[in-house]
């Protein structure tokens, strides 16, 4: 009976394992016991890592590798509110959702795929910089959550019925919590260019 | 609208991530803003976007 319970509801069970999770890091201070270890990383990165050491010699390289992390950032962008705003009926109207929401993933894992891959090469440059900005760990907390919320909770959903189906609130729900995880990516990473 | 009410696995974390994580976002940006009020308090002794000296 187990079983069965935990292969119906495997994804509910992976988000309260989550939530679990996070509940045991924060009671037992193991964020702030791994906090002090992260620091000779960062510098490893900024002076010792190839990456570190391009980026912080040739400025029209990180320049240029910038420009793609911002590109990427715009294109997936434009894919989150191509998809969410249809889901909220403010624009595509005449567009089937099912057809934005299958449509446009494949350039939605693109774009995140370039994002951070050119991401780490810009943080590499400033890893002893950024390793003391709370908005930088803030942007990777929800970077990386937003990011399994989108490839294993949200997309899976919306591709496995007829929207239709779905109640029109969950959709909204769902659009507006995809907004704001990737307006929070983008502000907190121009927040962190500004700071 | 055909609309099912059946909460299937599927459903029932896609509803309790995103409500979870609205709601941690949301606290996040009123925490911020908040805070920006706070600081504008401090420079400007009550907030006034503008800085105009006979306010005070």
């Amino acid at each position: 009976m187990l079983g069965s319970m935990l292969s119906q509801y495997a994804r509910t069970l992976s988000v309260a394992a989550v939530l679990l999770l996070i509940g045991i890091i924060e009671a037992f201070g193991l964020r702030d016991a791994v906090y002090g270890d992260l620091l000779p990383f960062f510098t490893w990165m900024r002076e010792s890592s190839w990456f570190g050491v391009i980026g912080t010699t040739y400025g029209s390289i990180y320049a240029t590798v910038e420009a793609v992390h911002l590109l990427s950032m715009a294109v997936l962008g434009g894919t989150v509110l191509a998809t969410d705003l249809r889901l909220l009926g403010v624009i595509f109207r005449d567009v089937p959702s099912e057809t934005l929401v299958t449509g446009t993933y494949k350039c939605f894992k693109w774009a995140l795929f370039m994002a951070v891959l050119t991401g780490i090469f810009c943080a590499a440059g400033v890893g002893d910089k950024i390793y003391y900005m709370q908005v930088f760990w803030i942007k990777m907390l929800v970077l990386l959550t937003g990011s399994c919320f989108m490839i294993f909770i949200k997309q899976p959903f919306l591709t496995s019925r007829a929207h239709s189906e779905i109640s029109p609130w969950t959709l909204r729900l769902l659009a507006v919590t995809s907004i704001l995880i990737w307006f929070t990516v983008a502000a907190t990473g121009r927040w962190i260019g500004f700071s | 609208m055909n609309e099912s009410n059946k909460w299937d696995d599927k459903k029932i974390a896609a509803v309790s991530s995103a409500a979870i994580m609205l709601g941690g976002l949301v606290y996040y940006w009123i925490g911020e803003g908040q805070s920006t009020i706070e600081l504008l308090e401090l420079a400007y002794g009550s907030l006034k976007l503008f800085n105009n000296p006979l306010i005070f």
